[in-house]
This record gives structure tokens, C-alpha cells and sequence, in this order.
């Protein structure tokens, strides 16, 4: 089950006709595929869209009740594959993943559904991953859609377009026989807002209402020549143009503002609010997006209707097309449109912004004023705003001086992953560095201080491929980390396979936390089994002697001193080929949320409960930190020292600790100092423990001792 | 006010500020606004920082228009849970006095990078408090986490309250949203109130309990301390305390007539001699076993821990601690011949790094003994080893301060500083020995043989404390005194120099 209850999310999703949803954008898109009459929903995790998979899955009832199937998918191409029940059949599917990276991995399979096209409707809904907040490479999804003739909506952030658009996007992939993908980025999906719902409808194919026979055999639905080349004209001859007429007659793009107007805009539907809000500063606009510079909202940005962009240009002196991200797509689509209708409008874009980062409403107002400039015009409340920034801006440097210290993620308290990385830490200072190659996860986090390590990320479940060249190239073996999510995601097949069949060696360490955490605790094929949750139990150990590994270690991953011979054995041994550890240890955050409730109520019906946390001397603790640089709890902070004599800080267990011993360990492992102490606090102690106390504290008082009572 | 409200709340992941933000937006919707709040959680979820984001405008019927992220200098309020976070926010230019109401606890939580230093590397809290002060149009910084502690409840709840008043929004609105949340209502509510009544009143400061040094009375050092500035008087009867403690009121006054001997030298300011009180009590009680035995088995000790552990009446508190002495550390208690025996032959027989990890629970009777036992060790400490070399350590510091005293001031002053490095147990312990024997040779000792400029040598020697503090493998500060040495530094004339 994943990290947050979605109870109320779920009763939104039940909302029938003309009521109103209250509640986050990637829900309402949920919402909005279930009134678009669905058969079928997969996915894989991940911010931002993560929520939509995590609710559906724990909407059992409703689930049932329409007979929707929904599959948490082992991963993207999975997804992607799945949406070929749409070629054959008239049932509407929608599956979703972070972009870029999960469209990579999703590619292959695109381009095969893509070709033949598809009969019932097929919705892909990308996080599209840019700019503040993002975890992955800086990519566009837009170049998918581009290469594979899938059509792309990016919807105008108003959670009622964005749902308007779901439904719509169903009937455009239906119209034109192609996959339809629609791209929200970070805050869209993270926006609360509302619409007016209408009732979920049940898919005339489903679960519940089973299709009958098999399709015919159709050479035309498989992606494979020689139909392919067919495929490939009638992506351009029939599909296209049919896109082309329903995006115009459904009139799914905006255009705002007067009809004559010697300047325009043509904008991506995602970045229209921050438009909005300059152009309201600029004295252009009003609350409620009344533009008086004419505007052209592209919901749909690919395809582009030529008719609808002659139309809109005509005209015009000037254009500002406002897209986010690189390469310029549209500005090079919308430049080639005019210059075949030899329309003469001047485009301004990439020249006036930046090619590349997120369009704040900072960037678009310094290039909307850069436009107006060019266009003659200058709008003199944008450039006193702009102005007034750096005037600002210089002050507060002046008055803060250097930067202050960034605060990146990092593993959480009690993390099981991190003692692995105190250890590998440990190590290295003991034999010297190692080539690590890291992965996606949340051991990704021990990138940043104090661990400082990874040589490589080539993406989810890579590391171990990504590490095949080194380990044959490089006197001492690369080590390469995974989690189980990624582990199930591909790693078992690209990398343990691979290193297998190449008779490659290298110490891989597997991560079992039980869950892929960095999304909010999925469960994995790995998972314990759980009343509400999917885990089967496979086994990591012996799937991995099944495919002929012969060096397995389990370490529990609190115990940092077997976790440092096993690395270092594993590491300078060699003729072994691949040798795994899998670092044992469940996800704390999860763990706690398990535990914690069945605590509360243990010491409620009396019963004896040990409470465990570690706590540092403040009189032993001389200030040097080193714990500190080996462990990165953020339960191990600073505090001013109590001592006049002593000027550096000194550390402090704030209460947040679990008690999970890493502090401890690491200082004995390192052998560090004789500051860390382990409190035990005996809940509802029994008789005995009682009397021993009792026993004990009468004679270390008699022996001038102080004790505990 | 024409146009939206507009809202940012910068938070840690997995502080509650989401439902800050979900409050706030509510409450507003229940007031009579149409509000929309944006975040950009992602892994930020694990401990790093996140900005939540709202508009909310008065609700005319026509769904307005609101965007989703901020825009710099057009924050009307600002809301941080934590002081860096506010400062860095600042620093981006989101605060501007003609608008921006802030409203911020004076609470530090220490990022990495602060944390991680080998001294003090935590940002300077003031700095950003003026700041906040100074571009801030109005502002709310108090100890609201001392608020929401005194009130039972997260403190997010007791924001809740300071935003509500000062947004205005309905105190019942609020309060019903929080009861429709259902989770841990009265917590929050107790919180809530405690932020709504909250007033300017004068903030408690930082939580760092500044206790006074346990200056036990010493007669001896009644005239001493009387000729000593106020700071340095607290430095010295904090030494004097804790060498009694340590090991005898002998022992105490060796102390003293170490310092009265530089008290009175040429070129002695009171600055430095402040530091050097300061340095030569901790110098001369450095952490030996005997000592962290005995502090292990203090009753303030022991108090402090049970108060630490939040236990209830009736519960059983035990304390276990970590210890791992190694060989040096407990050989070294042994009169000194006896204790360089014991370790030859220990390097000898290769085993020198070997160490005895204990898990000692000092609550214990048997735990107690093994601790008194080894408190013991004390009556041998003035025979020991360490107490030796500890000794011969410290006469060459004094021995080169005073011999600096005669050549320039800042330098004594620096070689004072240098005492620093020397800090910690085990590797810590070694390494600061280790960088202080290579400041000596490259820097002090030139320097009071006149091959280096005195102008420079105190310079000389702050780069390379710091170098040495910069990092734990030692590789600034070597950098650094091979670029001292190939740099030509003009010898002094010869006259100036001490034989």
C-alpha cells in the first residue's frame, strides 16, 4: 500500500452527475478518466503522477463495481504495451509515468502501438518532470510524439479544462486512430481546485462485461512490414488531417482577446496561467484571463492545425510563441506553417527567451517585455517590475552576502540505507575509493553530503550495465547499487542477466527495503504480502540463484560492521564473477507507520514496551562531527555547547530519533568516540524488572553512585 | 487589495506544510474566496526543502484565472518553518518590503553542509533575522516552536493561527476546517488558538542553555581572578573547576600558576590570554579513559538522560553506552615506561589498531562497576603515559607562545588558536596531532627562527588552522603549506630573533 491513505480522494472519484470535486489536478484527471468510460488503467509510479495509480489501485470497490482492470505495471514499457488491447478492441485505456525518463524506457513500445494505431481510445498521461522540482534529465516529451505520430494535449491548468481535455482526448484518439498523450507538468498535477463532475461510466468491454471473441486476424494491427510502410502514410494522409479537424471543430485550443490586434501570442496551454498573471501586470489582462493582447492557448500542441495558425497570424505584425524547453518544436513548426502560407508575420520566441529551464512567470514577464519592445509596444509597468527585481535583488545580496547553504533531500531518519553507505564510506577511507555505480532510487540521495558518492546514473535499474565496461576495464572491481524497485523495474534482466552472460564481475548491493520508497512505498513483486497491499513474496535471493549467482550475502543493513567485511571481501576478492549483497532492511518510513499504532496501543493495554533511542554526552562530545560525516541522520544535529570553555557545537539526538542504532554503530565502526549512548526506556515494566532495578540502584547508592529511579 | 492574495510557505519535507497550505486554502474558501494552493514535492518529500504556493481572491461567481508558482516581489505573505529557509527565499527575492508579510520561527534546523563541519559551520541566524527584518513590510519571528511545544501540538497548527490573524480569516471558519480534517484535532486546535492569540511579545531567544561555569569557590585564585577582565574570569574559574574535578585542587592550581606566568608578558592581550585559559584547561583534561569513565556516572549526568527520555512515572530508564578504547587509550594509563612497553610490543606483534568494542550499560550495577573501576585509573594518571605526553605537548605550545610574545603579538595569538586541532578521541584525536606537528614545522617554527616575516607568520598560521578545520583527510591544509613554502615570504631581520 502506498505512503498516504487516499480515503477522501476516493470518495471524490465517486461523485456522480453535477456535483462538484474538490481536490488535486492529477485526481481530477482520475475522476475524469472514469466519467470517459475506461476499460483498462496501468502505470508505473512516480512524481508527479504517481497519485493517479495509488488511488485507482486502492479504489477497489469502484474499481469493481465498473469493472475497470488497473495494473500497477512492472514498468513503462509495460504500460506502453499494454495499451495494445486498444489496436484490437473498441475499449478506451490510459496509463501513465513520469516523463522523460519513463516515456524512454516506454519508446519502443509507443512506436509499435503507434504504427498500427488504435480502434478504442488510448491515453497516455505523462508528469511532465521540468523545472523546479524535478528529479530527472532536462528532456521534452514532445519529441515522443513528434517521432511516433502520438498526439500531445497540455492542458490550460484549470482543473475543469484539464478534465474537459481528458475526456476530449478520448475522442480525438479515437477520431484519428492514434495514441493521445497528455502532459501535465509538477504544480498542474499538484494544483487543488474543482469541477463539475459527471457520473463514472461503465465500459461497454470490461472486467465485468467480458468481450466475446478474440479479433480477427488483421495484418494491418500488427507493426510489422510490410504493413508498416502503409502504416507510415496513413499516419500522414488520414489520421493527421482527421486530428487537424476535430482539434479545430472541437475548438479544444483558446484564442482570447480582440480579433485585430497587431500583436499576438501563441502560447502552450500548461505555461497560460503564468502568461496570465504578467500580462495582468502588464495592465494587458484581468483576473479572469480577459487578454487584451489576442492569444492562441495551443491545449493540444501537437499536432498544430495550419489553418488554425494562418488564421491566427494573419494579420499580425508579431508573434510571441511561448514554449518551455528545447529544442523550439513549435516555433519551428509555426515559422514553417507561415512561411508555406507566405504569410509575413514576424516570430519572435527562443530570441527574447531562454531556450531552456522553466517559463516562471520572472522569465516569460522579462520576454513578453522584450516582445513588446520589438513590437513597438513597450510596456512600461512590465519593465518597472523587472527593474524593481534587480534593484531588489541586488540589495539582499548585499545584505546576505554569500549564498546560503542549499538543503538537498536526503535519506530519512532511520533510513535502512543509509548504514550501507556509512559503511561503504568506512571503507573506502580504509582501502581507498571504489567505482560506484549508482542508480535512480532513493539511494540516489547518497550522492549529496556527507556520503559524496556515485560515478554514474544512467537511469532506473541501470547501474549494474551501466558498470559492465569498468569492471573489465579497471584493476579493482565498480560496485553498483540498486533497490528493489529498480531491481524489478529492469535490473534483473539488463544488468544481472547481462553481467551473468558476460561472465562480468562486480559487487552488485540490492537495497531491500520491501517497496519502491522514492515514489511513496509501492509495493514490489519483493513486498511482504499485505491485507490491502499486492506483494507476492517473490524472492530476490533465489531469483537470483535461479538465473546462476553464486555469491549471495545478506546483511542486515544496521549491523555495519558485517556489512564492512562483506564489502570489503566482496570487493578486493576476484575469479568470483557477480557477487550480490542484498542489504536487508525495510523502509523505515514504512516500517514506522506500521509499527507506531501497534506500540501505542501495546502501552495503552499495559503491556511491556521497550522505547528505544540513542542520545550523544554533550560532555564527551569534543565537536568535531565525524559521526556527523559518517552517518547524515537528520536526527543527529547540532546544538551550542553548554560548556564556557568550548566554542564549536556540539552534536544532539533531536526526539525525531527511531532508535534504529545507526549512530552507534558507525561509532563503533569507525571508532570514534565514547559520546553515543543508547536509552531504553522500559514501558510498563514487569515485577522483575522492577525488582532488579530496585536491587541494582540500592547498591550503587550504597557505593556513592548515583542511579537512575 | 485588487488582485489575488498572494501565499508562500516554505517548509522541510515532511513538516506538515502541505496541510498548512490545505488549511489555509480552505479556511479562505470558507471566507468567501476562491483559492488555489500548488507544491512542487517530488523527493524534496525526504527532508529537503519545498515551497507550497496560493492565490485566493474574493469569489465574484467567473472562475478567475491563478497562477501556480510564485513570483518574485509579488509575496503578500510569506510564511517559513524554519530560519534558513526564510533567508533563503529572501535571498530569491520573494520578500520585498513594499508588500511582503512574513511570518517565521527563529528555529534552526542545520542543513548538511553545516552540520558536517569540523568546527562551526552553522549559518549566521542573525544575519537572516535582520534580513527578514529589514524586507519584510510587516513581520511575525518568534519561538513558535517553544509555543507549539508549550501547546501540545505541531507548529504548523500555532503558523496556522499567526496567518489566520493576519489574513483575517475567521477564527471559527479555521477552527471548523481543522475539525472536518479529523486528524489529531484537538492537538492542532490547542496549537492553532495558542498562533492566533500569539502578540509581538519579546521572542525567547535560541534554545542553547547557556549554563553558568560551576565555579566552586578557590581561595587560591581569589587575588588571580581580580586581575582578570570579566570574560576571562568566567573562562578561568571554569578551568579551575573543571581541573579540581578532573583531578585534584593541586592539579587546579598548576593551572594557575601556568597562566600567571603569561599574565603579566609583554605583548600579552587580554584577548589572548583569554584563549589561552580557555585552551590550556581543555589541554590539560584531555578525555582519557579515566575521565569519560567518570563523567559517565555523574548524577547530573544521569538526571540529564532521564529527562532526555521523555519517560513516564513508573517506567525503567536504561542508558548503554557505545565505548571502543583502543589499545593507546587504555596502555597509556599506565605509568609511562609500563605503557610504552606494552604498546612496542603491541605494534610489534602488529597489533596496534586493535580495539575492545563495549556496549556498557552504565544503569547497570555491573556497568557502574566496570565504570567506577575505570575512574579509578585517575589516581595513576599523574605517573601515566598519556598525562606525559599531554604534558610535553603542552610545554612546547606555552614555549612557543612566549617565544612569540617577542616577536609579534597576532602570531602569539594565532599559535594560542592552534590548540583547537587538538580535540576528540581516536582518529579525530590523531589527525588534529597529525596537521599541528605540520603547522609547527612548516610555519611555527620557521617563523620564531626568523625565516619567516613576522608580519606574515600570523596570517600564515590562521590559513593553515582553517585549512586543517576545511577537511578530515588533511589534503587543504597540505595543499596549502606547499604553496607557503614555494611562496618566498621575506625573512626578518636578524637582530629581532630569540636564540
Amino acid at each position: 500500500m502506498a505512503e498516504i491513505s487516499f480515503k477522501r480522494e476516493i470518495e471524490s472519484l465517486t461523485l456522480s452527475e453535477g456535483e462538484t470535486f474538490r481536490g488535486e489536478g492529477i485526481i481530477a484527471v482520475t475522476k475524469a478518466l472514469l466519467q470517459s468510460g475506461v476499460s483498462y488503467v496501468g502505470g508505473y509510479q512516480g512524481a508527479p503522477v504517481g497519485h493517479l495509480l495509488d488511488v485507482l489501485v486502492e479504489a477497489k470497490d469502484e474499481m469493481t463495481r465498473l469493472g475497470v482492470h488497473v495494473e500497477p505495471c512492472m514498468n513503462e514499457a509495460a504500460a506502453a504495451a499494454m495499451l495494445g488491447a486498444s489496436i484490437n478492441y473498441p475499449v478506451r485505456g490510459a496509463v501513465t509515468w513520469k516523463s522523460i525518463v519513463g516515456t524512454n524506457v516506454a519508446a519502443d513500445a509507443l512506436s509499435n502501438l503507434a504504427s498500427p494505431g488504435v480502434k478504442g481510445g488510448a491515453l497516455i498521461i505523462v508528469g511532465e518532470d521540468y523545472g523546479e522540482g524535478a528529479s530527472v534529465i532536462q528532456e521534452r516529451t514532445h519529441a515522443f510524439a513528434l517521432k511516433s505520430s502520438i498526439w500531445l494535449v497540455d492542458p490550460r491548468p484549470d482543473i475543469a479544462n484539464i478534465a474537459r481535455l481528458v475526456e476530449k482526448s478520448f475522442e480525438l484518439s479515437e477520431a484519428s486512430n492514434s495514441p493521445v498523450m497528455l502532459e501535465l507538468r509538477i504544480r498542474a498535477c499538484h494544483m487543488f481546485g474543482s469541477f463539475q463532475t459527471k457520473a463514472n461510466k461503465p465500459a461497454s468491454f470490461s472486467a465485468k462485461q467480458r468481450i466475446e471473441a478474440p479479433a480477427e486476424f488483421e495484418y494491418m494491427k500488427l507493426a510489422h512490414p510490410p504493413v508498416t510502410f502503409a502504416q507510415e502514410n496513413d499516419k500522414f494522409e488520414r489520421r493527421l488531417p482527421a486530428a487537424c479537424d476535430f482539434i479545430i471543430e472541437n475548438q479544444l485550443n483558446e484564442i482570447r482577446g480582440p480579433a485585430t490586434h497587431d500583436l499576438g501570442v501563441i502560447v502552450q496551454g500548461g505555461l497560460f496561467n503564468a502568461l496570465n498573471s504578467r500580462l495582468e501586470a502588464a495592465g494587458l489582462s484581468d483576473i479572469h484571463g480577459n487578454s487584451k493582447l489576442p492569444a492562441l492557448i495551443l491545449n493540444v500542441t501537437h499536432p498544430l492545425a495550419p489553418k488554425q495558425i494562418e488564421a491566427f497570424c494573419a494579420g499580425k505584425k508579431a508573434v510571441l510563441v511561448i514554449e518551455e524547453g528545447q529544442p523550439d518544436y513549435l516555433e519551428q513548426a509555426i515559422g514553417q506553417i507561415l512561411r508555406k502560407a507566405d504569410l509575413q508575420t514576424r516570430i519572435y520566441g527562443k530570441d527574447v527567451l531562454p531556450m531552456g529551464g522553466e517559463y516562471t512567470q520572472r522569465v516569460i514577464g522579462k520576454g513578453l517585455a522584450a516582445f513588446l519592445r520589438a513590437g513597438g509596444e513597450p510596456n512600461e509597468a512590465l519593465e518597472t517590475w523587472l527593474s524593481g527585481l534587480e534593484r531588489h535583488e541586488k540589495t539582499v545580496r548585499e545584505a546576505l552576502g554569500a549564498p546560503l547553504p542549499a538543503r538537498p533531500p536526503g535519506l530519512c531518519t532511520g533510513c535502512p540505507e543509509r548504514p550501507v553507505f556509512s559503511a561503504m564510506k568506512i571503507l573506502k577511507n580504509e582501502i581507498g575509493p571504489t567505482h560506484v555505480a549508482a542508480d535512480i532510487g532513493c539511494h540516489a540521495l547518497a550522492t549529496f553530503a556527507p556520503f559524496d558518492q556515485g560515478n554514474s546514473i544512467l537511469g532506473y535499474g541501470m547501474s549494474l550495465a551501466s558498470a559492465a565496461a569498468v569492471s573489465n576495464l579497471q584493476a579493482r572491481k565498480p560496485v553498483s547499487i540498486m533497490g528493489d524497485g529498480g531491481f524489478w523495474h529492469n535490473g534483473l534482466l539488463t544488468g544481472v542477466a547481462g553481467a551473468m552472460f558476460n561472465r562480468n564481475e562486480g559487487v552488485l548491493i540490492v537495497m531491500k527495503n520491501g517497496y519502491t520508497s522514492a515514489t511513496g512505498a509501492q509495493d514490489v513483486p519483493s513486498s511482504a504480502p499485505s491485507p490491502d497491499g499486492r506483494g507476492g513474496e517473490a524472492d530476490i535471493e533465489r531469483t537470483l540463484r535461479g538465473m546462476g549467482v553464486a555469491s549471495i550475502t545478506r546483511v542486515r543493513t544496521y549491523d555495519i560492521g558485517k556489512m564492512i567485511k562483506t564489502l570489503r571481501s566482496k570487493i578486493l576478492s576476484r575469479g568470483k564473477g557477480l557477487e550480490v549483497i542484498i542489504a536487508d532492511g525495510e523502509c523505515q518510513l514504512a516500517r514506522q507507520r506500521r509499527i507506531r499504532p501497534l506500540n501505542a496501543k501495546a502501552v495503552a493495554d499495559g503491556r511491556r514496551v521497550v522505547r528505544t533511542r540513542f542520545w550523544v554526552d554533550p560532555e564527551t562530545c569534543t565537536g568535531d562531527h565525524s559521526c556527523i560525516r559518517l552517518s547524515g541522520c537528520p536526527s543527529l544535529t547540532l546544538k551550542s555547547s553548554e560548556d564556557p570553555l568550548r566554542k564549536d557545537p556540539v552534536v544532539h539526538v533531536n526526539n525525531d530519533c527511531v532508535g534504529c542504532g545507526v549512530c552507534g554503530e558507525v561509532s563503533h565502526a569507525a571508532q570514534l568516540c565514547p559520546s553515543f549512548a543508547q536509552i531504553d526506556v522500559v514501558q510498563n515494566p514487569s515485577w522483575r524488572d522492577r525488582l532488579k532495578q530496585r536491587i541494582e540502584t540500592r547498591i550503587i547508592r550504597w557505593l556513592g553512585g548515583a542511579a537512575l529511579t | 487589495m485588487n488582485g489575488p492574495v498572494r501565499i508562500l510557505i516554505a517548509a522541510l519535507g515532511g513538516e506538515g506544510g502541505g496541510v498548512l497550505a490545505s488549511w489555509i486554502v480552505d479556511s479562505a474558501l470558507a471566507c468567501g474566496y476562491v483559492a488555489q494552493r500548488t507544491s512542487v514535492p517530488g523527493v524534496a518529500q525526504r527532508t529537503g526543502s519545498t515551497t507550497y504556493y496560493i492565490e485566493m481572491v474574493r469569489d465574484e461567481g467567473l472562475s478567475p484565472v491563478l497562477a501556480l508558482a510564485p513570483t518574485p516581489g509579488e509575496i503578500d505573505l510569506f510564511i517559513a518553518t524554519e530560519l534558513l529557509e526564510a533567508g533563503r527565499l529572501i535571498q530569491a527575492g520573494f520578500v520585498t518590503p513594499d508588500r511582503t508579510m512574513t511570518i517565521v520561527p527563529q528555529r534552526r534546523v542545520y542543513t548538511i553542509t553545516e552540520k558536517i563541519a569540523l568546527a562551526d559551520g552553522r549559518a549566521d541566524s542573525d544575519l537572516i533575522l535582520s534580513a527578514v527584518e529589514r524586507f519584510s513590510k510587516s513581520r511575525r519571528i518568534a519561538d513558535f516552536d517553544a509555543l507549539a511545544a508549550k501547546a501540545g501540538s505541531h507548529l504548523n497548527a500555532v503558523l496556522f493561527g499567526v496567518a489566520a490573524q493576519m489574513l483575517g480569516l475567521s477564527a471559527d471558519a479555521c477552527r471548523r476546517k481543522i475539525e472536518q480534517d479529523g486528524r489529531a484535532v484537538s492537538a492542532n486546535l490547542r496549537g492553532f488558538d495558542a498562533g492566533l492569540a500569539y502578540d509581538e511579545a519579546p521572542a525567547p531567544g535560541e534554545e542553547t542553555a547557556n549554563v553558568a561555569p560551576t565555579g566552586g569557590d578557590f581561595p587560591f585564585a581569589g587575588d588571580f581572578l581580580a586581575g582578570c577582565s570579566a570574560e576571562t574570569r568566567v573562562l578561568v574559574r571554569a578551568g579551575l573547576a573543571r581541573l579540581a574535578d578532573f583531578q585534584s585542587e593541586r592539579y587546579a592550581l598548576a593551572y594557575l600558576e601556568r597562566l600567571a606566568r603569561f599574565k603579566t608578558m609583554p605583548g600579552m592581550s587580554a584577548e589572548t590570554f583569554g584563549e589561552l585559559a580557555r585552551h590550556l584547561a581543555l589541554r590539560m583534561s584531555s578525555e582519557d579513559v579515566a575521565r569519560v569513565a567518570q563523567l559517565k556516572i555523574r548524577d547530573a549526568r544521569l538526571a540529564r538522560v532521564k529527562a532526555e527520555s521523555r519517560a513516564r512515572k513508573g517506567d525503567i530508564v536504561h542508558v548503554t553506552e557505545y565505548l571502543k578504547p583502543g589499545l593507546y587509550e587504555l596502555f597509556s594509563m599506565l605509568p609511562a615506561p609500563a605503557g610504552r612497553g606494552l604498546l612496542r610490543l603491541a605494534a610489534w606483534a602488529g597489533l596496534e589498531h586493535v580495539s575492545a568494542p563495549l556496549r556498557v550499560r552504565t544503569s547497570g550495577l555491573a556497568g557502574f562497576l566496570q565504570m567506577k573501576t575505570l575512574s579509578g585509573l585517575r589516581r595513576l594518571r599523574p605517573v601515566s603515559l598519556r598525562a606525559s605526553e599531554e604534558k610535553a605537548w603542552i610545554d612546547e605550545w606555552l614555549a612557543a607562545v612566549e617565544r612569540a610574545l617577542r616577536i609579534n603579538a597576532a602570531a602569539a595569538h594565532e599559535i594560542v588558536l592552534t590548540a583547537q586541532l587538538i580535540k576528540g578521541y581516536g582518529d579525530t584525536w590523531a589527525r588534529g596531532h597529525r596537521n599541528w606537528r605540520l603547522i609547527v614545522d612548516a610555519l611555527i617554527a620557521p617563523g620564531l627562527a626568523g625565516r619567516i616575516a613576522p608580519a606574515h607568520l600570523a596570517d600564515a598560521i590562521l590559513q593553515a588552522r582553517l585549512a586543517a578545520q576545511a577537511d578530515d583527510r588533511g589534503t587543504r591544509l597540505e595543499r596549502l603549506i606547499a604553496s607557503l613554502e614555494t611562496m618566498s615570504l621575506a625573512p626578518a631581520a636578524q637582530g629581532n630573533v630569540p636564540a
